[in-house]
């Protein structure tokens, strides 16, 4: 059986929407799709009956700072200083090196951490939003 | 972007080292598998460079990735018996102060842990004390 460990995973994006770029120094990413669920319980009944609703996601990317620059990774983790976004930003996840089992979204990053503690590397948290479709190919 | 050249790193401890040792007052400096025979009543130090765990950085596989490599360096510090730890702690500050929160060409050293003193020193018929410290340095796959 295969088996997959975090380090074949990775992550790209491109702010432009169109042809998304590796992210250099990711360590790590999460995704979280949720679906809403619609109470239809009927008067009367003993048991509870929901129905599925609109679908969303959220997620996490950290990564370690390089100083990079004029490249997508540094547009990355400045993204959500931007003054103006349509949510166009393409998000790809994959799971694997190969480069085929991948979750691609357009999103909106809602928030970035960065930080430096003494003694450890300087790392940057990224959290970000889906924007409509969510294309699971894993 | 390659693999760590360990002995590059070694060599860059270790040259810092003898640099620093080879100015007055010069004292004799030793390293990993040389050997030596130390002059009795005389001062001298033996640097030994280990390298220790390596761990993942960031994804990726063999290229576009980064690990990290982590290492010890021990230091110990002879001086005459019967004198005193001044001379031995003077010895130790410069060699403290080497490498403390120092960076150089990409190895990061932490800050330095002693001198202190060996309460059994090898070989006999020395005042012995060690500096001890961890360095880091980063593999660019």
């Amino acid at each position: 059986m295969a088996f997959y460990r975090g380090q074949q995973g990775s992550v790209k994006f491109d702010d432009a929407g169109s042809s998304a770029a590796t992210i250099a120094s990711t360590r790590s990413w999460s995704l979280t799709v949720e679906k809403e669920s619609l109470d239809t319980t009927a008067l009367g009944a003993t048991y509870r009956a929901n129905v599925g609703g609109l679908i969303s996601g959220s997620g996490t990317c950290e990564l370690m700072y390089t100083a990079s620059s004029a490249d997508e990774t540094n547009v990355f983790i400045e993204h959500v200083n931007t003054a103006s976004d349509d949510g166009g930003a393409l998000f790809e996840l994959f799971l694997d090196t190969s480069g085929t089992k991948k979750i691609s979204f357009d999103g909106v990053i809602t928030s970035a951490e960065y930080s430096a503690t003494v003694g450890e590397i300087e790392v940057i948290t990224v959290n970000f939003v889906t924007n409509g479709t969510i294309t699971l190919d894993i | 972007m390659a693999a760590v050249n360990l002995n590059t790193v070694r060599a860059t401890i270790e040259a810092r080292l003898a640099t620093e040792l080879a100015l007055s007052p010069a004292i004799p400096v030793v390293f990993h598998n040389q050997p030596y025979v130390p002059t009795p009543n005389s001062s001298w130090v033996q640097c030994l460079v280990s390298f220790g765990a390596n761990e993942y950085l960031t994804m990726g596989g063999t290229t576009g990735s980064s690990n990290s490599v982590i290492g010890v360096i021990a230091i110990n510090i002879f001086t005459p018996l019967g004198v005193g730890p001044g001379a031995n702690l003077t010895i130790g500050k410069r060699i403290r102060d080497l490498y403390n929160r120092v960076i150089v060409s990409g190895v990061h050293f932490d800050p330095p842990i002693g001198p202190e003193v060996v309460a059994a020193p090898a070989p006999e018929g020395f005042f012995q004390t060690q500096v001890r410290l961890t360095f880091e340095t980063f593999e660019d796959l």
